[in-house]
């Protein structure tokens, strides 16, 4: 049996399907995605509260990144995309028409599988969404840079060499470089896709000690296809199977005493 | 025999063999051309030979041997020599270079092996690099100052050399003279001439304009005579000197020392001073313009214009093929019309370059130029400014010629960047213009690099394009000087390829040319190499950075 970190689910638990307003990041309606002719997500609805970190589990192919890519549009890059259903921030849909994509990433950072630092510095690395918006000053960036380092829980490791290649740095190191990069532009949202499927435990620990801290700032969700990651970071979890959402509870709930008999099968590992 | 070829040993000599026989084509014509090339440069032996004549009599041959060669007997005494009490099958023929291209019919004899009664080289023999009439050869007897001996014997080679490097030191004071500031008042003159034309043209040439610009150009013209003044004032002294040679008939021949450019007793070199020479040879090689029609001197405008020449087609083939291949790999949509253009590309590459000689005079120079001199030039019509060939339009059609190995090249680069690295700068932000310029592009830089040192070294080496829309045989001026605007692209230029054949294959002396060829193809081979290894070095410092993840 999987056991639930107790430390992360001392929150009170929310009624996640009357969630309230205030208290919502992200509000999923009826989503669908279609990849040409085949349907990747059927009929998505769920809501996201903020600082809470939500984990997407589920066999592979069962569509959690795709869901998780839809937040912050990133599935716009697919041509053969297509989208219906809607998905709200403070209440404007994000796939509005008018909706600057650009802005709506700076608010929804991401993490991707694998470390994708830029072939920069390290200070480079985590200035490079400040450069964009066009921060020169020196002294704001040195500023971020400290922060975002302090808040991916790096600097220490990398304070004297701030100059040296982000690609000198071991796989977890670069990792909570690209940690640091999104948090350095201070979005409202992290999207962790399997942040920890690349690296070695000891840094799969430390990023997982590190997301409980960042749920304090920031509205984090993560895919793992790793259940006792979900199980030691999420406040709650969602459970997707075949493009549907099969349950969406508290992880406690979840992986203690789960609704649904798909879900109660993939956790205790008949499928998946 | 079955099991030896299924154990695949033939295709390792095959392949081998291949490699093998490339590799000694390519070494052989390098070692070939830098030999040949190289050792015109070598001071040779100057002989002094006595040849027996068909009538009996004896004459006598101060010169350089250029070449030997061994021909069967039978053919030269087809050809009407008598070889009576001559037995071998073979007899070895000589070239001589004798020059004194003034005083005998042809600079070069040819001599038969058995003619030749004594053969000497005495350490007296002198031979003289003239500004005109080619090499002197003989011996040289005293220095005249203004018609009177100075020197005979003893002190006779010392003055020689003294007084020679005089008249080199103020005939390059003149030339400097004739070329900076006498070019400069020429330029400025021309200026003015097409200034008072714009006015006139333009409707607004006033009295006060006129007399303005005939005021500015008296004032030129006062500067003009006294500068012609000097230059004249260094010829005279440059003309005092005269040197007294005998030379092979035996007569004795003034030498006025103003067409001097060097003397040396090659019989009299140690192994270190004709190494010496040597270097200097090459160096005067490639630092001096070409005199008596490209057949002597050196090939230094050559040089610029071709590397000129080659700079401005990469600044202008990189930024558009970097943007064309841009659009096709990022934005242009990936259909049926996408792949139609690519496709049209890539077979551009395989157009004869001639085709873009003749679209490059159709459409650049007369078209382009021609509309560009209407608007901009109209006060120097009817001559053309910019509507004829010049070294702008060569490297604009060298560009497109080489166009499509930059677009292939870059997009290859493009399509080499991991999607992660575009996810991640979108992901923070970057609108898709932003991540091509951040970081597609610095790390696609490479892969540029890759096109640009293909693009060049076709660049450098072509000449059938550039022979209608630029090269000419001998051009005036480089297309860089010192006066405004210091570039003159419209200017014409030489080029090393076109050189070569025009060396090799134009010039009214073809025995004195055809160690130039050589040279002088040695020199664009060397200098081909040396753009390529720059790029090269260039191109993996970039790669060293941009070294991407190790996936």
């Amino acid at each position: 049996m999987i056991s639930v970190n107790p430390s992360t689910n001392n929150l009170e638990k929310l009624d996640l399907h009357n969630l309230p307003a205030e208290q919502t990041a992200l509000d999923i309606k009826n989503l669908n995605l279609y990849y040409g002719e085949d349907q990747a997500l059927h009929d998505i609805s769920m809501r996201i509260p903020n600082n809470r970190v939500t984990a997407f589990i589920g066999p592979s192919g069962c569509g959690k990144s795709t869901l998780l890519r839809c937040i912050n549009r990133m599935n716009d890059l697919v041509e053969i995309c297509r989208i219906d259903g809607q998905i709200d921030m403070h209440g404007h849909n994000i796939y509005d028409k008018n909706v600057d994509v650009a802005a709506l990433r700076r608010r929804v950072g991401m993490v991707f599988q694998r470390p994708n630092p830029f072939p920069k510095s390290i200070y480079e690395n985590v200035v490079y969404g400040l450069r964009l918006q066009g921060v020169k000053d020196k002294r704001v960036l040195d500023e971020a840079v400290e922060t975002s380092l302090r808040g991916a829980a790096l600097w220490d490791e990398v304070k004297d060499r701030l100059n040296a290649s982000a690609f000198s740095l071991s796989g977890g190191q670069q990792q909570r470089v690209v940690i640091a990069r999104s948090i350095a532009i201070e979005p409202e949202i992290l999207l962790l896709d399997e942040p920890t499927s690349a690296l070695d435990p000891i840094s799969t620990l430390t990023i997982e000690e590190l997301i409980t801290e960042l749920k304090e700032k920031y509205t984090v969700v993560i895919v793992t296809h790793n259940m006792q990651q979900a199980a030691r970071v999420s406040d709650q979890t969602a459970f997707l199977y075949m493009g549907k959402l099969i349950e969406y509870a508290d992880t406690d709930t979840l992986f203690t005493t789960p609704s649904e008999k798909q879900t109660e099968d993939y956790i205790t590992g008949r499928y998946g | 025999m079955n099991t030896w070829f299924k154990s695949g040993k033939p295709w390792i000599w095959l392949t081998a063999g291949s490699v093998s026989i490339s590799l000694i084509a390519v070494i052989g014509l390098v070692v070939m051309i830098g030999w040949r090339g190289l050792s015109f440069f070598w001071p040779a032996a100057i002989h002094e030979m006595s040849i027996e004549q068909a009538d009996g009599s004896t004459r006598t041959l101060i010169g350089e041997i250029y070449e030997s060669e061994s021909v069967p007997t039978s053919r030269v005494s087809n050809s009407g020599t008598i070889m009576d009490g001559y037995e071998d099958e073979e007899v070895t023929r000589y070239l001589m270079k004798i020059g004194n291209r003034e005083y005998v019919p042809l600079d070069f004899a040819w001599v038969l092996g058995p003619a030749i009664r004594s053969d000497e080289t005495p350490a007296d023999l002198a031979v003289i690099e003239r500004t005109k009439d080619g090499n002197f050869y003989g011996y040289p007897i005293a220095v005249e100052q203004q018609g009177e001996r100075v020197a005979t014997h003893g002190d006779l080679r010392e003055e020689l050399f003294k007084r020679a490097e005089r008249a080199v030191e103020l005939n390059e004071q003149a030339m400097q003279l004739q070329e900076g500031e006498i070019g400069a008042i020429n330029y400025e003159l021309t200026q003015l001439n097409l200034q008072r034309r714009g006015l006139e043209l333009s409707g607004t040439l006033t009295e006060e304009a006129i007399n303005d610009i005939e005021r500015r150009r008296e004032e030129l013209q006062s500067q003009y005579l006294e500068y012609e003044k000097e230059l004249f004032a260094l010829r005279d002294k440059a003309g005092r000197d005269s040197l007294i040679m005998r030379d092979m008939r035996g007569e004795e021949i003034k030498v006025p020392m103003y067409q001097v450019l060097d003397v040396n007793f090659p019989n009299d070199m140690g192994f270190f001073a004709k190494l010496g020479h040597f270097f200097q040879q090459i160096g005067k090689f490639v630092s001096e313009p070409p005199r008596e029609a490209n057949t002597e001197g050196g090939v230094f405008p050559a040089i610029f214009g071709t590397v000129f020449m080659v700079l401005l087609m990469s600044v202008i083939v990189a930024p558009f093929g970097v943007i064309a291949a841009v659009y096709l790999h990022e934005y242009a949509g990936k259909n049926a019309v996408t792949k139609l253009i690519r496709i049209a590309v890539i077979n551009l590459a395989g157009v004869p370059s001639i085709v873009y000689g003749v679209f490059g005079l159709g459409f650049f120079v007369y078209m382009v130029g021609g509309s560009l001199d209407q608007i901009f030039y109209p006060e120097a019509l009817p001559n053309p400014t910019f509507g004829t060939p010049g070294v702008l339009w060569s490297a604009v059609t060298l560009a497109i010629l080489t166009l499509p190995v930059v677009i292939v090249a870059t997009e290859e680069g493009l399509s080499r960047i991991p999607p992660t690295l575009r996810e991640g700068s979108l992901s923070l932000g970057a609108t898709k213009w932003e991540t091509i310029w951040r970081i597609v592009l610095p790390m696609a830089s490479p892969a540029i690099m890759t096109g640009l040192i293909l693009a060049v070294a076709r660049a450098a080496g072509e000449v059938a394009p550039l022979m209608l829309v630029g090269v000419v045989k001998s051009a005036p001026m480089l297309p860089v000087d010192g006066n405004f605007p210091y570039f003159h692209l419209d200017r014409k230029f030489m080029h090393l390829g076109f050189h070569i054949y025009d060396v090799g294959f134009q010039s009214p002396n073809v025995e004195a040319a055809r160690p130039l060829v050589y040279a002088t193809s040695f020199l664009l081979i060397t200098l081909i190499v040396g753009l390529n290894l720059t790029a090269i070095g260039v191109r993996n410092h970039l790669r060293e950075k941009y070294r991407s993840l190790e996936h």
